[in-house]
């Protein structure tokens, strides 16, 4: 019983049939356990949460599934703790020392060596997390993977990062676009390999709002002020308008704040449809269908969501997300069951790398 | 034998993705068997293991075969059901125990680690052996750079200053730091500095003998070696925000010292003081003119780190003041070209490094 899928426009690939009710059941033990055990269960915590969020989800007409368990997580924060997490302690300690006898130079050179190996191994994690979770991920029995490491991507993600900053920023998108295509690019589903070809282009308009935005929100904002000390002026004459110009001023940082935050959303709102539409896989084509609005009642729901439940509701953020990236993630195209053979990449036994130890999104 | 056990059953090999729809079927002893139209496969019923519950169907793996995937229904009738291993939801502890139970316990463990945790510095830190402590300071601050001030007149004033409040046979080593700063320190390693800005600004030697009393009392009394424990418990509570070279030796200096600790060094002084016949009025001073000029608060400037983790300066003075005998007479401690040997000793030392980072 073989055969092939054809995914047409008529449903979506990706069903997410969760409930919050169900994910409380989960989640609120979770954070008893974790509360209780001082952070360690988090581990497991995780691999629940996965488990339940991934079984929740239908790709065609099979569940995904969650294959990492707590206990890999667990080990692999130790060994990024026993690796990294040691040495990085003695140097610091050496350049401290190093400092105190009046070297500064060597010490504060040792400070800077540090800090870059923290830079490179951010790289090396963003790798591994994402080759981590395609490993755990199941389809039909069927897992992803990757034959590389991420050593080299740790050296791109350096070195397109510095030359993305340099020019004022500007070459932001490219280097955003270009760590996504290599990290993509390296990494497998069953026997067949993606395949990105993002354009730093389709996402380089909305990157220039944040240089030109500045200017706009300034004016606007020293409008408002001007406003409202005018306002202060008809309601106390000169001690309004020092209140009215201050409320305004108030008004205006909070524009500015506001304004930037709304131009990131937008920028990623666009980054994303632009790098997941540019991804394939075999004859499988994705989209991600999220628009900035989508995004900012996302945003806005968290917002009120925790503070209403005085941070409860944080619980609650990660099978939002989920159920967000499931809802808008679209594909099309044709899957040949007979040709999907399992992945022969090999799995670490462990959780891999600062992300997963950290629990920071992969995607 | 009749087979009496039955359910329908999805299956994945492991290898493709192709999907089987067929039966399982228990024999009654130690084998699973899986048929479909197109597909066969039989286990020992000891291989399967439980994967996860969904929300109609549970999944089972093969502990010989990870990669294969069995799908039963959630209703399973009961004689097959047993021969199944069991869920498990939370962990294998947690499963074991029990939700309600296995958190009592957790928070109990909890709780035992947290309060061990947080005395361990006043418990362990006493018990480190002095010449462990040596080492860690040397490690640390070493001979501080070269910064600190040596003339020979000035090492005898400061020696004889030492012998009058340092009892013990092998002294702390005492030293003048080439800092303007208003500050004195207790280092790791019985090591004291007194930064020539405190130095300056004393109008006595007996004010000097009153601040150098007190950091050796720090050192006597081991609350060094404690400090520093809470110190190195913090950043690992803190690990990642204290990064880099920040917390340096002034994290040493702005290392604080609990307020029992504090009035511990300053009985040690007042002690010391009273043994040697130093008179305390020249720390009482001292404390005055401190309350004087930064604010009589507790911990009012931030900035005046030796301060800030001190005591209210006015009640310590009063403290240094009560301490004299009355109508008693001190003499002075060091004599004039003592005290202004230990004044010139940065300004004289030819070879003394800037402390320039900062
Ligand atoms: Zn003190």
């Amino acid at each position: 019983m073989g055969g092939s899928h054809d995914i047409d426009g008529a449903d979506s690939a990706f069903v997410f049939e969760g409930n919050w009710k169900d994910f409380a059941r989960i989640a609120l033990p979770n954070l008893l356990l974790t509360i209780v055990t001082l952070g360690i269960y988090r581990f497991w915590a995780t691999a629940r949460e996965r488990q339940y969020l991934w079984s929740r989800t239908r790709f065609v007409d099979e569940h995904l599934e969650w294959s990492g368990t707590g206990k890999e997580l667990f080990l692999g924060f130790l060994i990024v703790l026993v690796l990294f997490g040691v040495p990085y302690f003695g140097v610091t300690f050496i350049a401290q020392a190093l400092i105190a006898r009046g070297h500064e130079a060597i010490g504060t050179a040792l400070g800077v060596l540090a800090f870059a190996s923290i830079f490179y191994l951010g790289g090396v994690a963003r790798f591994r997390g994402l080759r981590y979770r395609l490993s755990r991920t199941r389809w039909r029995g069927i897992r992803g993977g990757s034959d590389h490491n991420g050593f080299v991507f740790g050296l791109s993600y350096m070195w397109k990062n510095i030359v993305g900053w340099l020019p004022a920023g500007l070459l932001i998108p490219w280097s955003m676009t270009s760590l996504w295509n290599e990290r993509w690019n390296k990494m497998s589903f069953g026997p067949f390999a993606f395949e990105t070809s993002a354009e730093p282009g389709g996402v380089f308009a909305r990157f220039l709002l944040f240089y030109l935005a500045p200017f706009v929100l300034f004016v606007g904002g020293v409008i408002m002020a001007g406003m409202g000390m005018l306002a202060g002026y008809g309601v106390g004459g000169e001690d309004g308008v020092a209140i009215g110009g201050f409320l305004g001023f108030l008004g205006l940082i909070l524009f500015f704040y506001l304004g930037l935050g709304l131009i990131a959303v937008a920028f990623y709102a666009k980054f994303y449809r632009e790098v997941v539409g540019a991804t394939r896989w075999r004859e499988l084509h994705f989209t991600f269908e999220a628009s900035t609005i989508d995004w900012i009642k996302l945003l806005v729901i968290d917002a009120v969501l925790v503070v209403f439940t005085f941070g409860i509701g944080l619980i609650f953020l990660s099978y939002r997300h989920w159920k967000f990236f499931m809802t808008h993630l679209e594909a099309g195209g044709e899957i040949l069951l007979d040709e999907l053979t399992q992945s022969q990449t090999s799995t670490a036994k462990h959780g891999e790398g600062l992300l997963d130890a950290f629990d920071m999104g992969a995607i | 034998m009749e087979s009496p056990f039955k359910t329908e059953a999805q299956w994945y090999d492991g290898t493709s993705a192709v999907r089987h729809s067929g039966e399982l079927t228990w024999d009654g002893g130690e084998t699973f068997e899986l048929t479909s139209p197109t597909a066969r496969d039989g286990f020992a019923a000891s291989d399967l293991v439980f994967g996860e519950a969904r929300s109609r169907t549970v999944i089972y793996r093969r502990e010989s075969t990870p990669d294969f995937r069995l799908i039963l229904p959630a209703d399973i009738p009961p004689g097959l059901a047993a021969r199944l291993p069991a869920a498990h939801t939370y962990g294998a502890w947690v499963d074991r125990l029990g939700l309600g139970k296995a958190a009592g316990i957790f928070a109990v463990v909890s709780i035992a680690a947290v309060a061990l945790f947080m005395t361990a510095p006043d418990w362990l830190g006493p018990r480190i052996p002095t010449s462990w402590e040596r080492n860690i300071g040397d490690a640390m601050v070493g001979d501080f750079g070269g910064r600190i001030c040596h003339t020979p007149a000035g090492d005898a004033a400061l020696a004889k200053l030492l012998e009058k409040v340092d009892p013990e046979e092998e002294k702390v080593r005492a030293g003048v730091a080439n800092m303007e700063m208003v500050n004195a320190v207790a280092l790791p390693g019985g090591q004291v500095l007194l930064f020539d800005g405190l130095v300056q600004q004393a109008e006595s030697a007996e004010e000097l003998a009153g601040v150098l009393a007190h950091e050796v009392g720090h050192v006597r009394e081991r609350h060094v070696m404690t400090a520093l424990l809470r110190q190195f418990g913090l950043s690992i509570l803190l690990a990642g925000a204290d990064s880099g070279v920040t917390n340096s030796v002034f994290g040493l200096a702005s290392m604080g010292y609990s307020r029992d600790a504090e009035r511990e060094a300053d009985d040690y002084a007042r002690a010391r003081m009273a043994q040697s016949n130093v008179s305390p009025l020249g720390a009482a001073g001292f404390f005055e003119r401190m309350a004087d000029e930064y604010g009589d608060t507790e911990d009012s400037n931030a900035l005046v780190g030796w301060l800030a983790s001190h005591p209210s300066s006015g009640e310590r003075a009063k403290a240094y003041r009560d301490a004299a005998r009355k109508g008693a007479e001190y003499p002075p401690v060091l004599t004039e070209d003592e005290f202004k040997a230990l004044k010139t000793m940065c300004e004289q030392d030819p070879e003394v490094e800037e402390f320039e980072f900062f």
